[in-house]
């Protein structure tokens, strides 16, 4: 399905509903933009990696979250539990979900969209609204850095592991292994780029005259108007957040 | 490829001496080539000898001043051009001229020894990644795509075009990088070991593309440790040896002398098959087999993978592989590029798991049994050693899971092992500082250091010289006669056949006995 639309299309409705989600403030619709991109993850056939992503990105902060506001929350009038300092509110934990539900919509619906636009289409795409060039090879490099990191990890890991490294199931394990991995990974890492570097200008990269796409990407005047209409909307969310909060100040 | 002539540019290069920053020993001195219009070179020597330097050189890959210090001068010449290009030359001094690497590269193609150095890494398809340098110069799309089609056609890519390049098999991944050297229509090429990894067909392949070149008026420039059958049709040969050239003329000249058997170069008979190894052959052939024990140190049963098969439905790479390696026994699996040779010695450590079938190393299966476990039993040597070679020096590489698996012994063991491979003085270098032939026998020397049942080593030839060669057939020997099972990927025939007791080739997913 995702191949199919314009990766600008895709990006504008990205970018469309991270900012009506941020305009609303509302965990209704952190839950509904959240739980849509999980369904779509799945349609698109990118649900395993969005959600081992998603998951290694938010578990983390889900926990942080219900410690600090769960536990320390100096507005919470509604004690559930205490411990000392620590105390369990209503308002803390209805915070701590709040945010966390908008944090998980904002990390899933990006993960979505960079597992699924395909960069070399993406790149094209933004030529074609005369940004530099620059601009497209950067936003490339950046999104698939992950995808590289990630091959040359699991390279290292395959080495050490044939010469007998074996990885436990524990937490210590798992951790000694990072600890062996991490200083080959960054060193293969500089290495690679130092010679990529080389290609790249023999290629041509760094030249300044004008440049041409090869890869073609589709449009439509139906995405058009949908990107148009994806502007507006999220320009209309904005604004009525803002006016609210402005009523809300005069009153 | 823009027109059927290539422009007549004659590249000189005259280096006096050329020292990467921090080497007092300079790696090349005293090295003046001439690459004319339509004229194939061939630059050989060994591990070491300086020659993949060189290739970077005029490649416009290494600068002065950035890299090293350079003395010497480059020039590019060209027939019937308005305004002459001015020579480029270097003292060693922060005022010489600063090459403009695109620029250079319009006139001089270059590709690299390792052809993964060569991708933008940011490009998803083949085809994009040919097109990568015409985008950046602005050409038309339907220009770029008469191009891409046309290189295609000519590096035997043409059914690859819509393939991810980091899924290219060795020699796959080489012929895309020569395409992605072409694309640009240069007028001289430098390749550096543009067989290594080839099957026949793309050996065939490669020849033709650089006949082709020639016929257009293209300068060629081959860099490489073998006497082969594409250096064979160059003249004049230039021989290095510890960075400076000690032959330059004909090939019958210097093939009479003796700069050649010193330099390390591996000389091949006019049939492909290296000469010194046609004795070996024979003796390889006499060879009693060795004794069949009850269990085979390797065994596959009715073996099938491939990837994406199960949940995306692709077809299997290998169906139903039956093997059985005895102790002792040297077994060469051949075939051609992308035949999935790699992806089956992956599946005898664990790696990868067969999606049917069982593979049992001393008669028990592995399935289930973690890769680092299996480790102790069998030694994999990957096709590249970048992606074997993780430590900061030499001896850490050998070193490293060592002291796990023999404890006080361990250093003496990763001693032993640098030794068998020549790389004692190079202890404290780092792994990514040796040659392109130092990197593959340390890889060799990690795996021969656990002195495993099983030596699984894929591409072991590839990019070692005569002087590397003999400890790999050294190692390998002395390996089987210590009763280890060995399984070799490669397509080195004449290699193969001076050292397997038999050949079993992989083609269309199927392991069949080889000739």
């Amino acid at each position: 399905m995702a191949p199919r639309l314009n990766p600008l299309t895709t990006l504008t409705a990205a970018a469309a509903v991270l900012v009506i989600t941020t305009a609303a403030a509302s965990w209704v619709v952190s839950l509904t933009v959240a739980a849509g991109a999980v369904l779509l993850a799945g349609v698109t056939g990118a649900a395993r990696r969005v959600f081992l992503a998603a998951g290694v990105i938010l578990a983390p902060f889900w926990l942080s979250l219900l410690v600090m506001h769960g536990l320390f929350f100096p507005e919470g009038r509604s004690v559930l539990a205490s411990w000392g300092p620590a105390r369990v509110t209503t308002e803390g934990l209805g915070f701590a979900v709040d945010m966390g539900l908008r944090t998980s919509a904002f990390v899933l619906v990006l993960l979505l969209f960079s597992f699924s636009v395909r960069v070399p289409e993406l790149v094209a795409a933004l030529a074609t609204l005369r940004l530099p060039p620059q601009f497209g090879y950067v936003l490339a490099s950046t999104l698939m850095l992950a995808p590289i990191i990630a091959a040359r990890l699991e390279k290292v890991r395959q080495a050490q592991e044939s010469r007998g490294l074996v990885v436990g199931k524990g937490v210590g394990n798992r951790l000694g292994a990072v600890r062996l991995q991490m200083v080959p990974l960054v060193l293969g890492l500089v290495h690679d780029a130092g010679i990529r570097a080389q290609a790249l200008d023999a290629r041509g990269f760094r030249r300044t005259g004008p440049r041409t796409t090869y890869t073609q990407v589709r449009d439509s005047p139906a995405q058009r108007g949908f990107r148009i209409v994806a502007v507006l909307l999220a320009a209309a969310a904005v604004a009525v957040r803002i006016a609210a909060s402005l009523s809300r100040g005069q009153a | 490829m823009n027109g059927q002539v290539s422009a007549a540019v004659t590249l000189r290069a005259a280096i006096e001496s050329f020292a990467f920053h921090g080497d007092a020993r300079p790696a090349l001195r005293d090295v003046e080539i001439v690459a004319a219009p339509g004229s194939l070179i061939a630059v050989l020597g060994g591990s070491g000898s300086g020659k993949s330097t060189l290739g970077r050189l005029l490649g416009g890959w290494l600068a002065g001043g950035r890299d090293g210090k350079l003395k010497g001068r480059l020039e590019l010449e060209s027939v019937g051009q308005q305004e002459a290009w001015r020579p480029l030359v270097f003292f060693g001094a922060d005022s010489d001229p600063q090459i403009d690497p695109a620029a250079w590269a319009e006139q001089v193609g270059y590709v690299p020894q390792d052809p993964a150095a060569m991708l933008s890494a940011v490009r998803a398809t083949v085809e994009e990644e040919l097109a990568f340098g015409l985008e950046n110069r602005g050409m038309e799309r339907a220009e770029m795509v008469r191009i891409v089609a046309e290189t295609a056609r000519r590096t035997g890519l043409a059914s690859l075009l819509e393939r991810d390049p980091a899924t290219l098999s060795g020699g796959e991944l080489r012929r895309l990088a020569v395409g992605c050297a072409i694309v640009a229509d240069p007028a001289v090429l430098i390749l550096d070991e543009p067989l290594a990894s080839l099957d026949a067909d793309g050996t065939r392949t490669l020849t033709e593309l650089v006949a082709a070149e020639l016929a257009r008026g293209t300068a060629v420039v081959v860099l490489s440790q073998s006497a082969d059958l594409l250096t064979r049709l160059a003249e004049p040969w230039l021989v290095l040896e510890d960075g400076a050239a000690t032959a330059a003329g004909p090939p019958d000249r210097i093939l009479a002398g003796e700069e050649l058997a010193s330099s390390g170069v591996v000389v091949s008979e006019p049939s492909g098959a290296p000469s010194g190894q046609v004795q070996q052959f024979a003796q390889a052939q006499s060879r009693a087999r060795p004794a069949k024990d009850s269990v085979p140190a390797l065994e596959l049963d009715r073996v099938s993978f491939g990837f994406g098969t199960e949940y995306l439905g692709r077809p299997l790479l290998l169906e139903n592989v039956v093997l059985d390696v005895w102790p002792g026994e040297i077994v060469a699996v051949t075939g051609p590029n992308g035949a999935g040779k790699s992806t089956l010695l992956r599946l005898f450590n664990g790696l990868l798991s067969p999606l049917r079938g069982e593979v049992r190393i001393g008669g028990e299966a592995i399935a289930g049994v973690p890769t680092g476990v299996i480790a102790q039993r069998l030694g994999l040597l990957f096709q590249h050693p970048h992606d074997q070679l993780f430590e900061r020096t030499v001896l850490r590489e050998v070193f490293f899971g060592l002291d796990r698996r023999f404890g006080a012994s361990a250093p003496v063991r990763a001693a032993e092992a640098l030794a068998s491979v020549g790389l004692s003085a190079a202890g404290n270098v780092h792994p990514h500082e040796l040659s392109g032939s130092g990197q593959r026998l340390l890889a060799l020397a990690t795996v021969l250091a656990r002195e495993p049942e099983v030596l699984a080593l894929d591409e072991p030839t590839v990019a070692l010289d005569a002087h590397g060669l003999r400890r790999l057939s050294d190692a390998m020997t002395a390996a089987a006669g210590r009763g280890a099972a060995v399984v070799l990927v490669t397509h080195d025939l004449a290699f193969a056949r001076a050292h397997a007791h038999r050949l079993v080739e992989l083609r269309n997913g199927v392991l069949a006995a080889g000739d």
